[in-house]
């Protein structure tokens, strides 16, 4: 199994430079907490889902969708026990209480689905260059890309260190909390020395390929803002002044919810 | 002309260690040669190739004495980096070297260190990937490719820097024999050209044919450094060193032929046993295949029945289709295939990690998915194929006794089984030792053990000697062979094909998922065009014997059957 989310489509969104990519990123982060009503936070949901199909990256859903879908379970319980509101809906839950909690769970669905896109479109390299081109030094873009990359790698050797205990008789299923974390000792063990060896491996990879032996360095890809790019970015601060301008109207709050 | 590499009274310790890694290592390597150099495990080999490009002194701190001078140049007057121009290094665990996300800007990455331009870069990436034979290959992400071609895109991105020197650390280890091929077809190539030096690390002497020189290294010391046929025909050494001699050579040094005449592959050793009027006696050899049935008919009932196997991976992609297979208990089994053929997926449904989706696996007559992994291992044990993917204590003792003791066994009869999987391993009495401190071989036999101390009927060992040298090679397999005489039942996944005709009574060879052969070794083994269809290649000796009409399976056995005319 591959383990990395990136699919290697050629939609328009895949052909965005990596810099309008990260800054869309971060305005999806923005833009559902905009909103309080989870009417609006959906239309913004919507949005995401909608940008995710254009970008054919949907499939990765399969992925995470089990995330998602405790997310969208727990959190509402959550503020429904947490928050309160003004008008009782049942027992003690208050329907302000309640929608606040579906609003949070979009929230974060939206950040983990638009987190979703961009790696999904996005080379761990052109992340690299993206951040060079932003002025931050190599070694450190290439620091960040790296560790995107380990994460995939560490699950793989996980999840091959799983297998080889699980056939030794480890069962993790049962057992109360802390002799559940006691029981995957067999497996961190392993995952760290692991993950050290080869990641010593990879460093002198790296050194013996001449990283960092020149203060300056080229790039394969080639990646530059075009029109498109541009278009794409004002059309999303359009977007985003709009909703705070909705926001400031008095549309889209939530009256009455209070922790 | 000045040396490619000079070696000047090398010396080193690494941090830590109590032992030098290497002592007083005086070599020269010349532009354009190809050199081998070989060797037991621990012998100072990868200490070598490091120090060619700086890594040692500069990346691993330790003590180093002499000096390396790559062209001249001393490797303590410059960073690593710059050095990588001069010298690329491959290294042995190809996995860990990958990290790109296409294969294109895996082998861009070196020239971009450069600061190559872009258009040079681009023909670069063209060039290399043809010499490595990856052409359209560009698109594809690293984690997709087969073992061999990984091993192949680790080389093309280390050649795109142009290197005038390549350094390759046991670069066919994890490798198929096919793939191996493919790795040495790249070396032959590269031999050609007077402008690159090639320095190879490795274990297969029936791959080194072609070297200028082979250097043995032992100890950290040389101790040999001759023409590479001449050093191929010196069979003792060889064995002194952990090295596997030719088999064609040995079985002519064992017949007592002098060493300047020994023929090195099987056709020189055909022709020679026809020069000198030996014949192989039918008597004999038909006591080799009788002996074969009757080992046979002393196996007993099924254990492991398999029948319509189909397996889907999640994706939709099918690993498995149709499988029909049965062990019987006593026998001694090896799945064979290239890597990615399904052999691995096929046996972990024999300790249920996997779940047919299509068709039955039963175990002991019960199907595997009505009883649960733990129960299925106590019948069938399972040693992955890196021992560090389980070892986990910090003594041996308590690692062994991870499975008796996670069934709820008592302290005495833990013990006891513990002690007496350490015995059958040979590592009795090392019970307080820290695993992680113990060599390969030791390790690999630790995680033998941590099986062997629930005592399961069947042992499936997925490729046992990968990374082993010869000794540890041969030793570990006298050890299989020993728990399979006691009563064991053996599976084993390898392609490591001197051991499998050997030591394996059976052979399976899947190939896309399927079963594309199978039946006795011997039968196997005399089918070469279908075993090379499979990636697969026989061990010379067996060659040696289908050329002259009689399939034999080691050295011994020809020495057995050969008659003076």
């Amino acid at each position: 199994m591959d383990p990395s989310l990136y699919l290697d489509r050629d939609t328009w969104v895949h052909r965005l430079d990596p810099r309008t990519k990260m800054f869309l990123l971060l305005g999806m982060f923005a833009l559902p907490f905009v909103f309080l009503n989870p009417l609006y936070v959906l239309g913004v949901l919507a949005l995401v889902l909608y940008f995710g199909y254009l970008a054919e990256s949907l499939v990765n859903l399969r992925r995470i969708w089990f995330i998602l879908f405790m997310i969208i379970v727990v959190t509402p319980i959550l503020w429904s026990i947490v928050g309160s509101g003004r008008t009782p809906l049942f027992l003690f839950v208050e329907r302000e209480a309640l929608l606040y909690g579906l609003s949070t769970a979009q929230r974060i669905v939206i950040t983990v689905i638009a987190g979703m896109i961009f790696l999904s479109t996005t080379r761990n390299e052109e992340v690299a260059i993206g951040l060079v081109r932003l002025g931050i030094p190599y070694r450190f873009a290439f620091a960040v890309s790296t560790a995107l990359r380990l994460v995939p790698t560490i699950v793989a050797t996980g999840l091959t260190i799983g297998q080889a205990q699980r056939s030794r008789g480890l069962d993790l299923e049962s057992g109360n909390i802390i002799q559940r974390i006691r029981k995957h000792l067999p497996l961190l063990v392993p995952v760290f020395v692991t993950t050290v060896r080869s990641t010593n491996v990879f460093s002198m990879a790296l050194e013996s390929k001449g990283f960092g032996a020149r203060p300056g360095r080229t790039f394969y890809l080639h990646t530059a803002m075009g029109r498109r790019d541009a278009l794409v970015l004002i059309a999303f601060v359009v977007l985003l002044a709009g909703c705070i301008a909705l926001r400031v109207a008095g549309y889209g709050g939530l009256e009455g919810f209070t922790r | 002309m000045e040396p490619a590499v000079s070696f000047e009274g090398l010396a080193y310790r690494y941090r830590g260690q109590q032992k030098p890694a290497l002592k007083g290592v005086d070599v020269e390597v010349a532009e354009g040669e190809f050199v081998v150099v070989m060797g037991p495990s621990g012998a100072g080999k990868s200490t070598l190739c490091v120090s060619l490009n700086g890594l040692i002194p500069h990346f691993f701190k330790g003590k180093m004495e002499g000096e390396v001078r790559v062209r001249g140049r001393s490797t303590r007057e410059g960073k690593v980096g710059e050095f990588a121009q001069e010298v690329g290094l491959v290294f042995q665990d190809f996995e860990a070297q990958l990290f790109s996300t296409n294969v294109a800007l895996e082998v861009a990455f070196g020239p971009e260190n450069f600061a190559v331009e872009r258009e040079e870069m681009v023909r670069r990436v063209e060039s290399v990937l043809g010499q490595v034979r990856l052409e359209g290959f560009e698109n594809r992400t690293p984690a997709t490719l087969s073992g061999g071609q990984k091993q192949r895109l680790a080389i093309a991105s280390v050649l795109a820097i142009e290197p005038r020197i390549l350094c390759l650390d046991e670069p066919t280890t994890d490798l198929d024999p096919i793939g191996k091929l493919g790795i040495f077809e790249i070396a032959e190539d590269l031999k050609d050209r007077d402008d690159v030096t090639l320095i190879v690390v490795e274990h297969e002497t029936e791959e080194t044919l072609d070297a200028d020189r082979i250097i043995v290294l032992r100890e950290g010391e040389i101790v040999a450094d001759r023409p590479a046929r001449e050093v191929l025909r010196d069979v003792e050494l060889l064995q002194e060193s952990s090295v596997m001699p030719l088999q064609v050579t040995r079985y002519f040094h064992e017949r007592g032929l002098w060493q300047g005449q020994l023929p090195l592959t099987p056709e020189e050793g055909v022709a020679e046993f026809k020069r000198r009027g030996w014949r192989v006696s039918p008597e004999r050899h038909q006591k080799l295949v009788e002996a074969d049935a009757k080992r046979k008919e002393g196996y007993g009932d099924s254990v492991i029945e398999v029948e319509g196997l189909t397996y889907r991976y999640p994706n939709g992609v099918v690993a498995l289709e149709g499988v029909d297979l049965t062990v019987r208990r006593g026998e001694f089994l090896a799945v064979l295939g290239q890597n990615g053929s399904g052999k691995t997926t096929l046996v972990k449904h024999f300790n249920g990690l996997l779940k047919p989706t299509e068709g039955t696996v039963r175990v002991g007559g019960e199907e595997t998915t009505k009883q649960g992994l733990r129960r299925l291992g106590q019948t069938v044990g399972y040693v992955f194929q890196n021992p560090d993917h389980q070892i986990f204590s910090d003594t041996v003792f308590d690692e062994v006794a991870f499975g008796p003791k996670i069934r709820g066994m008592e302290e005495d009869e833990t013990k006891e089984q513990v002690e007496e999987a350490l015995a059958a391993v040979s590592l009795q009495g090392r019970g307080d030792e820290d695993p992680f401190g113990l060599t390969k071989g030791e390790r690999q036999r630790v995680a033998v053990a941590s099986v062997l101390a629930v005592r399961p009927e069947v042992l499936i060992l997925d490729e046992p000697t990968t990374g082993l040298d010869y000794a540890e090679q041969r030793s570990m397999m006298d050890l299989v062979k020993s728990l399979n005489e006691a009563g064991s039942t053996i599976i084993a996944v390898t392609h490591t094909m001197w051991v499998v005709a050997e030591y394996a009574h059976r052979a399976v060879v899947v190939r896309d998922g399927r079963v594309a052969l199978q039946g006795t070794v011997r039968e196997i083994f005399a089918e070469e065009d279908e075993l090379r269809d499979a990636s697969l290649r026989s061990p010379h000796i067996v060659s040696f014997g289908n050329a002259l009409g009689y399939p034999v399976l080691s050295v011994e056995e020809m020495l057995k059957v050969t008659e003076e005319g």
